[in-house]
């Protein structure tokens, strides 16, 4: 059975920490809800166990099925069979959707799919997200809606087979018949032993794939491992209950944005240095 | 200068023609002219005829050096051209299209590969000297290891050109530290009633989207290599399937 762990991880970006030490362990099977008020690391998580060059792992450890793969580069955890379903995907533009994932299920095949094969597959898992067959000949994610976009991601995790995925708030841009899609194909992938890294902010996604426990994320940590539970009493009451309870004081997202006056009739919203 | 009068369909191997030819196309006529095979000090000039429409795809996979390209269009004639320079080595590339008649129309799309020790500099201008004539500029490249690519051109819409419209676009995608960029598309604006815009845009390939690729399994050459195709593809638009086979494996090859 595949098992992802996460020992004592420490990550930075542009010299600043992030995750200061995260300890989790998920298994194949498992559906593992991961919350947390925004800015406190989940996404980073994410992105630094798939392999994100933009942070720096500064201390600590990713195994796959206690190989280590810290230091594999993001094709290769790809192939040893994680997933991350991005937040927001991003659109690539002339690249065609079809040969994208043609070249994705081929990268994990000695030998690779016939042209009838690969379209007999994507066939039949466009049809399970049911998905409109003409994105899959549009470029990569370029003019679809959210929700589009959002199916395209539970396409490739469908063609892709990953032992386990990891999901950035999938819900967000979906509407309810399309949340009803998605959350049948992660319970029909869920029968099939893949295990599940869930992020999102409200409890109708997690009632509908019923994770098998949760973990709380606050200040770069995970602060709490415990039922599902969790995810009811945070969903009602919020987080407060955190620093009440376990004396965890929760740090207040710092604003990353400035504002920067361009004229009299327009602000823009630039990056801070 | 030889001249051929274009009729329907034509394919032109440019190594059994003269240097300067000269390509006409009589009113209310459409034809596809395919040129393959330029060469050094190539000067080609098209006379388009009252409502001509002409289709021009070319294929550059020599070394071209000095090619002058000219068009002179008539009232609602029309250019659509598609380039696809994959040529290797150094190239220098000019092109002037003058829209000369109400209702004139251009097209112009390039896609332009340089690699290896390239020195690439293509310059496309349009000239519109009436009113109501409109013009659409897309360039695109695609630049690596030592080369350079410049893309050039001035949009000039004269005096007394009024309701006229025109757009340029230039981007340039570079993929090593050592290889050099630079697209300068420029409008000359005489008049007042008119529609014009320009962009330009030099940049390496979206870490964001390699980091996308790369995340279902793609290897960083094969994700840069489906990017770089897609940036470049569109090209085929203006080809014949059995052409386009054939362009596709010289690109490649080049990539």
């Amino acid at each position: 059975m595949a098992i992802l762990k996460i020992k004592n991880l420490h990550v930075a970006v542009d010299g600043k920490e992030i995750l200061k030490g995260v300890n989790v362990e998920i298994s194949e099977g498992e559906t593992v809800a991961l919350l947390g008020p925004n800015g406190h690391g989940k996404s980073t998580l994410l992105n630094v166990i798939m392999g994100h060059p933009r942070y720096q792992i500064t201390e600590g450890s990713i195994y796959l099925d206690d190989v280590d793969i810290t230091n594999y580069s993001t094709d290769e955890r790809a192939k040893a069979g994680l997933f991350l379903a991005l937040q927001t995907p991003p659109e690539v533009p002339g690249v065609i959707n079809s040969d994208f994932l043609r070249a994705a299920v081929n990268s994990r095949r000695e030998n690779h799919l016939s042209t009838y094969k690969f379209y007999k597959l994507l066939d039949s898992a466009i049809k399970e997200v049911k998905m409109p067959f003409d994105l899959a000949t549009r470029s990569l994610n370029e003019g679809f809606s959210g929700g589009e976009k959002k199916r395209n991601e539970i396409l490739q995790l469908i063609l892709l087979e990953p032992k386990i995925a990891m999901l950035d708030e999938i819900d967000s841009g979906l509407d309810v018949d399309a949340m009803q899609i998605v959350a049948d194909v992660i319970r029909k992938e869920k029968e099939k032993g893949r295990g599940f890294l869930v992020i999102s902010h409200y409890a109708r996604l997690f009632d509908l794939i019923q994770p098998t426990r949760a973990i709380v994320m606050i200040n770069g940590r995970i602060v709490l491992d415990g039922g599902i539970d969790l995810i009811k009493r945070i969903d009602q009451h919020g987080y407060e209950f955190i620093k009440t309870e376990l004396g965890i004081n929760i740090e207040k997202e710092e604003p990353n944005m400035n504002s920067v006056s361009i004229g009299s009739c327009a602000v823009r919203e630039v990056t801070k240095k | 200068m030889s001249k051929i009068v274009l009729e329907n369909k034509l394919d032109l191997d440019f190594t059994t023609l003269e240097k300067e030819m000269s390509f006409e196309l009589s009113e209310n006529k459409e034809a596809w002219l395919y040129i393959t095979n330029l060469n050094n000090d190539n000067i080609v000039n098209f006379e388009l005829a009252s409502n001509a429409i002409l289709h021009l795809s070319i294929f550059a996979k020599e070394p071209i050096k000095n090619l002058k390209l000219m068009a002179n269009l008539k009232e609602n004639s029309q250019i659509i051209v598609y380039f696809a320079d994959f040529a290797k080595e150094s190239n220098t590339g000019e092109v002037s299209i003058n829209l000369n008649g109400i209702g004139a129309t251009a097209d112009w799309h390039l896609a332009s590969l340089a690699s290896d020790k390239d020195n690439k500099n293509i310059s496309v201008s349009v000239y519109h000297n009436v009113p109501q004539t409109f013009a659409k500029v897309d360039n695109y490249g695609v630049v690596k290891d030592d080369s350079k690519l410049v893309f050039a051109g001035t949009s000039h819409i004269l005096k007394g050109s009024i309701k006229s419209k025109t757009h340029q676009n230039a981007k340039i995608m570079v993929f090593d530290s050592n290889s050099d960029a630079i697209a300068k598309p420029i409008l000359k604006i005489d008049e007042n009633d008119i529609e014009a815009s320009h962009a330009a845009a030099v940049g390496k390939i979206s870490d964001e989207h390699l980091f996308y690729l790369t995340s279902r399994g793609l290897n960083m050459e094969d994700a840069k290599m489906l990017i770089t195709l897609g940036y470049l593809k569109p090209i085929f638009n203006g080809f014949d399937e059995d052409k386009v086979e054939y362009i596709n494996e010289t690109m490649g090859g080049r990539l």
